[in-house]
């Protein structure tokens, strides 16, 4: 069931309106309903993605209520690394295991040794990146004696699997969703107002953003040796908008959403394209995964604390990690690489300025680097990126005619750039302190759906890229 | 939340006045216009007596020069042919052609084999371009017909015109602004509904393949019914296939079989298409065998 999908469009009224009604009395009403909205919502995927969803829920629960009843420390820390074993393992196995044969029997074979390893014909559970994180950042805050744990297993099996946050993030913390879980909702009207136009908001980024830069990204990307240096950099940087569309799109809805249910979920964008540095990129960009990794792995690591080497090391596995977090793809190792480079080297030439020219300088390469380093995020495969790469600067050839091939191209390349326009002008006119929150009026909320209608990319209905992480 | 709810249904009901209202101006504007052929039919074209109207998909648009024909044989034809369409989408021409009061004595079909052979049809690309007359029973049956999905956005478009429009926006909804100013603007097709490829890309030279096809396609025989209702002889060409022919098996209707009529590859724009100089010959030649007038 996408966001984007007529079946959403009824299942979340009904929802809403079950939730309000019959769900006011008690809060363990509010939470059932939810759970089971959310189990449905899962269930629409492929119900035998249930299982997995219950045996993660089951437990990380039951892991957090042990750690927290035994005192003896050593039995605490096998209770903890059981869960990490268990949520990584699964994560592994149907994430991961395939990458790690394939890779394995493809090295022997380079040395002349035959293996005989099998692949699994599995599929990846939608949303076990996010879901997984959501319950390893439970139990680890539970061992840190960060907080109690949930004692309520309909509580905590929200927590998890709260629809909205499912599939695709952000990943919250149990520090702030579930104290807002276990406290009984009371409808705000102008919460709900402004969950509206957030998801008003949200589906202007995905349909009419991303969704029609994907019309030329797809056709550029899928065979780019047929393009020009220019096209080439035009398609990288339309991909960077269709991602952050995308991506930031699903992220609005989810955050709307959840605040019709009176429910408040992280900001996982900050507006990144206004960032002038790559540390501050990565303060704005996926803020929930990129906290989480600061909170569960670069800290427990040392941090910047300790050697400069540590230091490095720690933001290089970092970076390494959360590369590979996207999927087992050699693509996805290199783009977090590139990006511990980028951050290291910047960190060595970083000038503080409050020159607006050169500030927006300062923008604009750290847009362009990281529209570069999406190359490798998107191609299929690491010699497509590095190729990809190499034609991004063979002046020989610069026409730019494939946008304006005919009219339907020229129409698209215009929508394309009004929408990107419209969306930069908007995030910027609200001020990117907004801590993320464009703030649309009721007219302007109007005339984003006029645009959504008549501009919308509708015929493909695309999927969300992040749904396959 | 009442007062939530109230609000809620008070804008919502006010964007869908809004949207619905801009789709219907639109398709509006897309109706008094010449932009697709369903509208140009009715549109820009006056005469109500044909000697012949050439329907089909890409083929018969590109493949027959009507001008040509007429040129020769003294006729009065028009093409009504549409590219992204088949069988199925050429008997709504036919049906929007008849339901206009206009009338021909002859009807050329153009066809592609491979869609002689297939017997499933189904809602074709460009189908949308009848969207400015789903208030006509014809077209809202056929969308409804060929429509599978759960929530047939095209049917349902006659009762709340921004379905088709939103979907179909960049088809329908710029084009319609582009008509209210210049309506007489064609989309790739001239004053007589033709369209001419230019150029042609490399084929392979290889030996000619010999084929029998199987008429499976219920259209053809729903295309003849309702010739013979309106009086119209139907005559079904095979149009020019790069090194293929078509083994001709079928009696039951009038054939001009043409699939290896040219040889030369220099007079193809693709396998399937001939370009401007093939079109010159071919039309040349069917006006010359077919006379019409």
């Amino acid at each position: 069931m996408l966001f984007n999908s007529i079946t959403f469009l009824l299942f979340l009224p009904t929802v809403f309106v079950i939730y309000w009604v019959f769900g006011t009395k008690k809060v363990i009403f509010q939470n059932g309903i939810l759970l089971f909205s959310s189990l449905v919502f899962y269930a629409s995927w492929d119900y035998r993605f249930l299982g997995l969803l219950t045996i993660s829920i089951l437990l990380d629960y039951f892991s957090g209520l042990k750690i927290a009843q035994i005192n003896d420390k050593k039995v605490k820390k096998v209770w903890l690394s059981l869960s990490i074993f268990f949520n990584l393992g699964f994560l592994a196995l149907f994430k991961y295991y395939n990458f790690f044969i394939t890779s394995f029997t493809e090295t022997l074979s380079k040395f002349g040794v035959e293996s005989n390893f099998s692949i699994l014909k599995i599929i990846l559970p939608i949303g076990i990146s996010f879901y997984t994180f959501h319950g390893l950042s439970y139990v680890i805050d539970v061992y840190k004696n960060k907080i109690k744990p949930e004692k309520n297993l309909i509580n905590y099996a929200l927590f998890v699997s709260y629809f909205p946050l499912l599939v695709a993030g952000p990943i919250e913390r149990a520090t702030h969703l579930l104290p807002q879980i276990k406290a009984k909702r009371i409808f705000c009207s102008q919460k709900a107002a402004e969950g509206i136009k957030q998801i008003v908001w949200g589906f202007f980024k995905k349909v009419v953003v991303a969704d029609n830069c994907a019309f030329f990204v797809n056709q550029i990307f899928d065979n780019h040796q047929s393009f020009s240096a220019a096209e080439l950099w035009l398609g990288a940087i339309l991909f960077s908008f269709q991602i952050y569309g995308d991506f930031s799109g699903y992220s609005d809805i989810a955050i709307g959403v959840s605040k019709l249910f009176g429910i408040d979920l992280i900001t996982n964008f900050k507006f990144p394209y206004f960032a002038d540095s790559l540390k501050t990129f990565w303060q704005r960009w996926h803020v929930s995964l990129t906290s989480w990794f600061r909170d569960y792995l670069y800290r427990p690591l040392g941090g910047s604390f300790g050697s400069s080497w540590n230091s490095i090391r720690n933001v290089f596995l970092v970076f390494l990690i959360s590369g590979f977090w996207h999927g087992a793809k050699f693509t996805f190792l290199i783009y977090g690489i590139i990006h511990f480079v980028l951050y290291e080297l910047e960190n060595y030439n970083n000038h503080k300025t409050e020159n607006t020219c050169y500030r927006f300088i300062k923008i604009l390469k750290t847009f362009l680097l990281v529209t570069i380093s999406r190359i490798f995020f998107r191609a299929e495969t690491l010699t497509i990126g590095f190729d990809y790469f190499v034609h991004l600067f063979d002046f020989s050839f610069t026409s730019l005619h494939f946008f304006y091939k005919n009219s339907k191209f020229i129409l698209l390349s215009f929508i394309s750039v009004f929408s990107i326009l419209l969306m930069l002008f908007l995030e910027y006119k609200n001020g990117i302190e907004e801590n993320g929150v464009v703030k649309l009026s009721v007219h302007l909320t109007f005339a984003i759906i006029i645009i959504i209608f008549f501009m919308g990319s509708f015929q493909k209905e695309l999927p969300f890229i992040y749904f396959q992480f | 939340m009442k007062h939530f709810l109230k609000k809620i249904f008070i804008y919502g009901f006010l964007v869908f006045v809004a949207i619905n209202l801009i789709a219907w101006l639109s398709l509006s504007s897309l109706q008094n216009s010449s932009f697709y052929k369903p509208s140009y039919l009715k549109y820009e074209i006056k005469e109500e007596n044909f000697d012949y109207i050439v329907i089909g998909s890409s083929v018969g648009l590109t493949g027959l020069d009507t001008k040509l024909i007429d040129s020769i044989q003294k006729t009065k034809g028009i093409n009504l042919s549409m590219d992204g369409t088949f069988l199925n989408s050429n008997h709504l021409m036919l049906q929007h052609f008849f339901a206009l009061n206009k009338k021909t004595n002859y009807c050329i079909l153009a066809v592609n084999p491979n869609d002689i052979v297939n017997s499933k049809p189904k809602l074709n690309l460009n189908d949308y371009r009848f969207l400015p007359f789903i208030n006509e029973d014809y077209v809202f049956e056929y969308y409804n017909k060929m429509e599978n999905d759960n929530f047939k956005i095209l049917s349902n478009s006659k009762y709340f015109p921004f379905l088709g429009v939103s979907l179909y926006n960049s088809e329908l909804f710029y084009p319609s602004l582009l008509v209210a100013i210049h309506p007489k603007t064609h989309n790739r097709f001239d004053d007589n509904g033709n369209y001419a490829y230019v150029g042609n890309t490399v084929l392979e030279d290889k030996k000619t393949k010999k084929i029998i096809i199987n008429w499976n396609n219920p259209y053809v025989e729903k295309i003849k019914n309702l010739c013979l209702k309106n009086k119209t002889k139907l005559i079904i060409y095979l149009a020019p296939k790069y090194k293929t022919e078509v083994e001709n098996q079928n009696k039951k209707y009038e054939i001009i079989n043409f699939t290896s009529e040219i040889v030369d590859s220099k007079m193809f724009y693709d396998s399937i298409h001939i370009n401007e100089s093939g079109r010159r010959q071919v039309s040349e030649k069917i006006a010359k065998t077919l006379i019409m007038k």
